[in-house]
Formats: structure tokens, C-alpha cells, sequence
């Protein structure tokens, strides 16, 4: 993979607040959740090292973006230094007023709005009581807008019986063109809360099956990076890989899951500057203490996840005598991290051995 | 013919991505829109400071590399038109 100059991207966790506390929450209780967050002058400060870096575009987030009261600063600051940005919100604190201001910028790429159900009952449970209603007026209000509003169903245990509902609400009754899904996955509070909040492989594979279908009758209209649909996806392809008695698809039989390291940074509400906000452990550095693109380049734990893709396979013991190695990316570093105590290994979460050990099916495949 | 002025000057909104390879990335953030330069033009592009005229661009050009092809000042004048069609550069008012 290229390596770029300098990040083209970053994911600034700009507070460590929430008005929420899902209890799947990844950024609770996980080494994200700082002590506190970084006043209004040092964001501004950095926004300046980020326009020398000729960074594109940040994505706002935390926590919960929107709680901080100099929100509309830290967005004029990022429009003056040149760059173009996105959010990710639980939608609670978008109103018109907000609204405005994002559009009328003309920078905003995104505003991603979580919702988890087609109504209170199966989004409250995790998110809270009440901010079903707020998220979705938040979503239509963006909508209203004109603003580029998109949406995250995070599926757990309390919603993925109603993937055909949220489906239809948001695609077919809010009228979005697209929207993302992801599995409530092995970070933070969703930790502690993992025998109530996470799937286990019967209905992961109930998931896949059903995405497949929706995603099949609303025209691709449903994506996903991670979770249900997209490992369904990925394993659906390892197994037609190995039924045709292919050697092995490029770039697989290693662990190249994840190209983010390439081209993108985070930076945690307290300043520490890490190689995603999903592994907060990893301390490279401080803002407008160490210099951005020093680190970018040299910095030795950046390098040894980069080279993560180089890593075969074969050489965990957790892979021995797979049939799949071949074919397979090896999954995500953070979670192999959480799960395994190591980013350089194969996450057992995307393990698609692991899956069918634990009486997981793929849906094309079962006849 | 041309909206170039005499002394082009890139547009200060656009942000310049250098790759490690000597290529760049032009992006204009309010129109989200990238343009890709190689090498040569990365050279050209270093230069469009307001101080440079095409000529003062043309020999630096010749200085920097030996064998530079004959229709360079016509390469010149088609990629600083493209650049100021794009709002890349500075155009004469
Ligand atoms: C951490 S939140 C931050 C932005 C905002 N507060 C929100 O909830 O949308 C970003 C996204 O990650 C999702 N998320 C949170 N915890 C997760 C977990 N353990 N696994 C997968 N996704 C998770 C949320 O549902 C949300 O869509
Ligand atoms: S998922 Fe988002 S809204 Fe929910 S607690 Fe975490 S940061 Fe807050
Ligand atoms: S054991 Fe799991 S992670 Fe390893 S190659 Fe097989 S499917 Fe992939």
C-alpha cells in the first residue's frame, strides 16, 4: 500500500463527554474516555500544524461532538485552516440552528446520525430513553438542511430482529440514499455488557442472511466496513475461492484487514495522538508537542502496524491447520487487540473458522 | 487569448498534498474537488508565487531539467489554462 506524506484524514475525538452512555458504548471505559478534554485554544493551534500537513478532511466525534459548547469555533477553525469535515452524532443535539451553521459552511461532507431501530423499543434499550425520538428528529432536520446525513445502525441482541424495519424506515420512509451497519463488537462498555449486548454466531448468521436479502431488495443501498455484512460478505468469498480450488487470493494469507494506518490518525479528546481512536492505547505522541508529521513517518508503532501487512498467516499458532488462511485478511487490529492482547495477530472476531466452530452458517452456502 | 495573468499565482485556498512519490494532489475544499500533478507540473506549480511570468517559469524549467521538450511553452500555456478554468490559479480580472 502507498504510504502517504502526511494523514490525509484524521478522527479528532474532540471531548470525551457523552449525553448518552449506551451500553455498548466502545469509548467508555476503554483508554479513550480521558480525563478531560482539550480546551478551545490548543484544537486551534493544531488546526493550523494540520493545514501545514495539507490534511484533506477530519471527522468530528468523541463522545458526543456536538455537547461541546465551542463546537461552532473548532468548525470555523477547521474551515479557515482549508480543511473539509464530517460528524459522527447520536443526532440528540442537531436542531435547526445547528443545522444552518453546518450547511452554510459548504465544507461538510457528512453528518452520521446513530439509530438503531425503527422505533424506541429496540433503539431506547441501548441508547437511552427518549433519544430515539431526538435522534431521528435530528436525522430529518439534517435532512431538511440539505446536509449529507447518513446513518449507523449499530446491531446488538436488542435489534437485530428488526433489520427489515429499520431498513424500511430509513431508506424507504426518511428517504436516505444509503445507510451503514456495524456489530455491536468487543470494545469499551460493550465489554462489560458483552453476554447482553454482542451476537453470538446463530444470530450473527441470521444477520448476514438477512442483510444479504436487503441488501439484495433495496439495490446496495445498505454498506457496511465491518460486522454481519461485511464479514458475511468476505467469508462468502473465501469459501467460493476455496470451492473452485483457488491457490489463494491476492494479498490474502496475511494481515491486511486494515489499510487506515496509510492514510489516516486520530487524535483522543486529551491531545494523544493514536493510529485510529478504535486503539487509544497505542500513545504516539501529544499535539502541539510533538510534531505531526514526525511521527506520521518515523514513529516505530506506526511502522510495526504498517507492517502488520506483511505478516503471514501461517504463522499463528490460532490459524493452524485452517483451510482458509489463503483466502483470508485476518480482521481487525483493535479488536485483536482487545480480544487477543496484540494488535499483530488475527482477530477472532472476523475469524471465519472461529464462526463455523461456533455453529455459524453462511446463508448462500447451506443448501 | 488567455485569462492567465502575467504572473500566475496559485489560488491560496487550494490546498498542495506532496507525495513521497513527486507527485502532488491539488484540493479545492469548497468545491471538493482533487487534479493530480506529476512531477513536472509539482515543479510548475512551486513557482506560481505571483513572481514567477511564464518566461521566468519556462527557463527555470530548462535549468532544472536537460532535455526539455520543444513544445514545453505550449504544455505551459494548456496546463496553467486548465489550472485557472478550475480556479486552480489566479486569473487576470
Ligand atoms: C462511538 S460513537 C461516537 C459518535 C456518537 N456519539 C454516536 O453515538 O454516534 C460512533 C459510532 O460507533 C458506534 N459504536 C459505539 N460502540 C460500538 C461498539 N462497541 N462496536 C461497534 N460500534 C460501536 C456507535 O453506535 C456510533 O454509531
Ligand atoms: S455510542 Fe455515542 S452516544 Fe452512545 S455513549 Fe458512546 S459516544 Fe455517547
Ligand atoms: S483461523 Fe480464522 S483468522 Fe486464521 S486463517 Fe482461518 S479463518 Fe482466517
Amino acid at each position: 500500500m502507498k504510504l502517504e506524506r502526511t494523514p490525509k484524514s484524521i478522527d479528532l475525538n474532540i471531548t470525551t463527554k457523552c449525553n448518552l452512555r449506551c451500553s455498548y458504548c466502545s469509548h467508555f471505559s476503554s483508554a479513550g474516555e480521558t480525563d478531560k478534554d482539550l480546551p478551545t485554544e490548543e484544537w486551534l493551534k493544531f488546526f493550523k500544524e494540520l493545514k501545514e500537513c495539507a490534511v484533506l478532511d477530519v471527522c468530528l466525534s468523541g463522545g458526543e461532538a456536538l455537547v461541546r459548547k465551542d463546537i461552532r469555533e473548532l468548525i470555523d477553525g477547521i474551515i479557515e485552516n482549508r480543511m473539509r469535515f464530517s460528524i459522527l452524532s447520536n443526532g440528540i443535539l442537531i436542531d435547526d440552528d445547528t443545522a444552518s451553521f453546518i450547511k452554510a459552511t459548504g465544507r461538510c461532507d457528512s453528518v452520521q446520525v446513530s439509530i438503531d431501530g425503527p422505533g424506541p423499543e429496540s433503539h431506547d434499550i441501548s441508547r437511552g430513553k427518549g433519544s430515539f425520538e431526538k435522534a431521528l428528529s435530528g436525522l430529518r432536520t439534517l435532512i431538511r438542511h440539505e446536509i449529507p446525513a447518513t446513518v449507523r445502525v449499530t446491531i446488538n441482541k436488542h435489534n437485530y430482529k428488526v433489520l427489515d424495519e429499520v431498513s424500511k424506515l430509513l431508506l424507504e420512509d426518511v428517504g436516505l440514499p444509503s445507510f451503514s451497519t456495524n456489530a455491536a463488537s468487543h470494545l469499551g462498555l460493550c465489554r462489560d455488557n458483552a453476554d447482553e449486548t454482542q451476537l453470538n454466531a446463530e444470530e450473527y448468521a441470521w444477520c448476514v442472511e438477512k442483510l444479504f436479502k436487503l441488501e439484495k431488495k433495496y439495490n446496495g443501498r445498505i454498506n457496511a466496513q465491518a460486522g454481519p455484512l461485511a464479514s458475511g460478505k468476505h467469508w462468502v468469498e473465501m469459501e467460493k475461492a476455496k470451492a473452485a480450488g483457488l491457490p489463494e487470493i491476492p494479498g490474502r494469507g496475511l494481515l491486511t484487514s486494515c489499510g487506515g494506518v496509510y492514510s489516516k490518525m486520530a487524535v483522543l479528546a486529551d491531545g494523544t495522538m493514536v493510529p485510529c481512536s478504535q486503539l487509544p492505547h497505542m500513545n504516539l505522541g501529544r499535539i502541539n508537542q510533538d510534531s505531526l508529521a514526525d511521527i506520521w513517518l518515523n514513529h516505530p508503532e506506526l511502522k510495526r502496524l504498517r507492517d502488520r501487512r506483511d505478516i503471514p498467516l501461517k504463522e499463528f499458532d490460532f490459524c493452524e491447520g485452517c483451510e482458509y488462511i489463503p483466502y483470508c485478511r485476518g480482521g481487525c487490529p483493535a479488536l485483536a487487540y482487545t480480544l487477543g492482547g496484540d494488535e499483530n495477530i488475527p482477530s477472532p472476531d472476523a475469524c471465519y473458522r472461529t464462526f463455523l466452530e461456533a455453529g455459524g452458517k453462511l446463508p448462500k452456502l447451506n443448501n | 487569448m488567455s485569462a492567465v495573468s502575467r504572473f500566475p499565482v496559485a489560488n491560496p485556498m487550494v490546498i498542495f498534498r506532496e507525495e513521497l512519490d513527486e507527485w502532488a494532489v491539488l484540493f479545492d475544499p469548497d468545491a471538493n474537488e482533487t487534479f493530480a500533478l506529476d512531477p513536472t507540473s509539482v515543479f510548475i506549480w512551486k513557482l506560481l508565487d505571483g513572481k514567477h511570468c511564464k518566461e521566468d517559469i519556462l527557463t527555470k524549467l530548462n535549468e532544472a531539467c536537460n532535455d526539455t521538450p520543444e513544445d514545453a511553452p505550449q504544455h505551459l500555456d494548456e496546463f496553467l489554462e486548465e489550472l485557472a478554468g478550475k480556479s486552480l490559479i489566479g486569473v487576470e480580472k
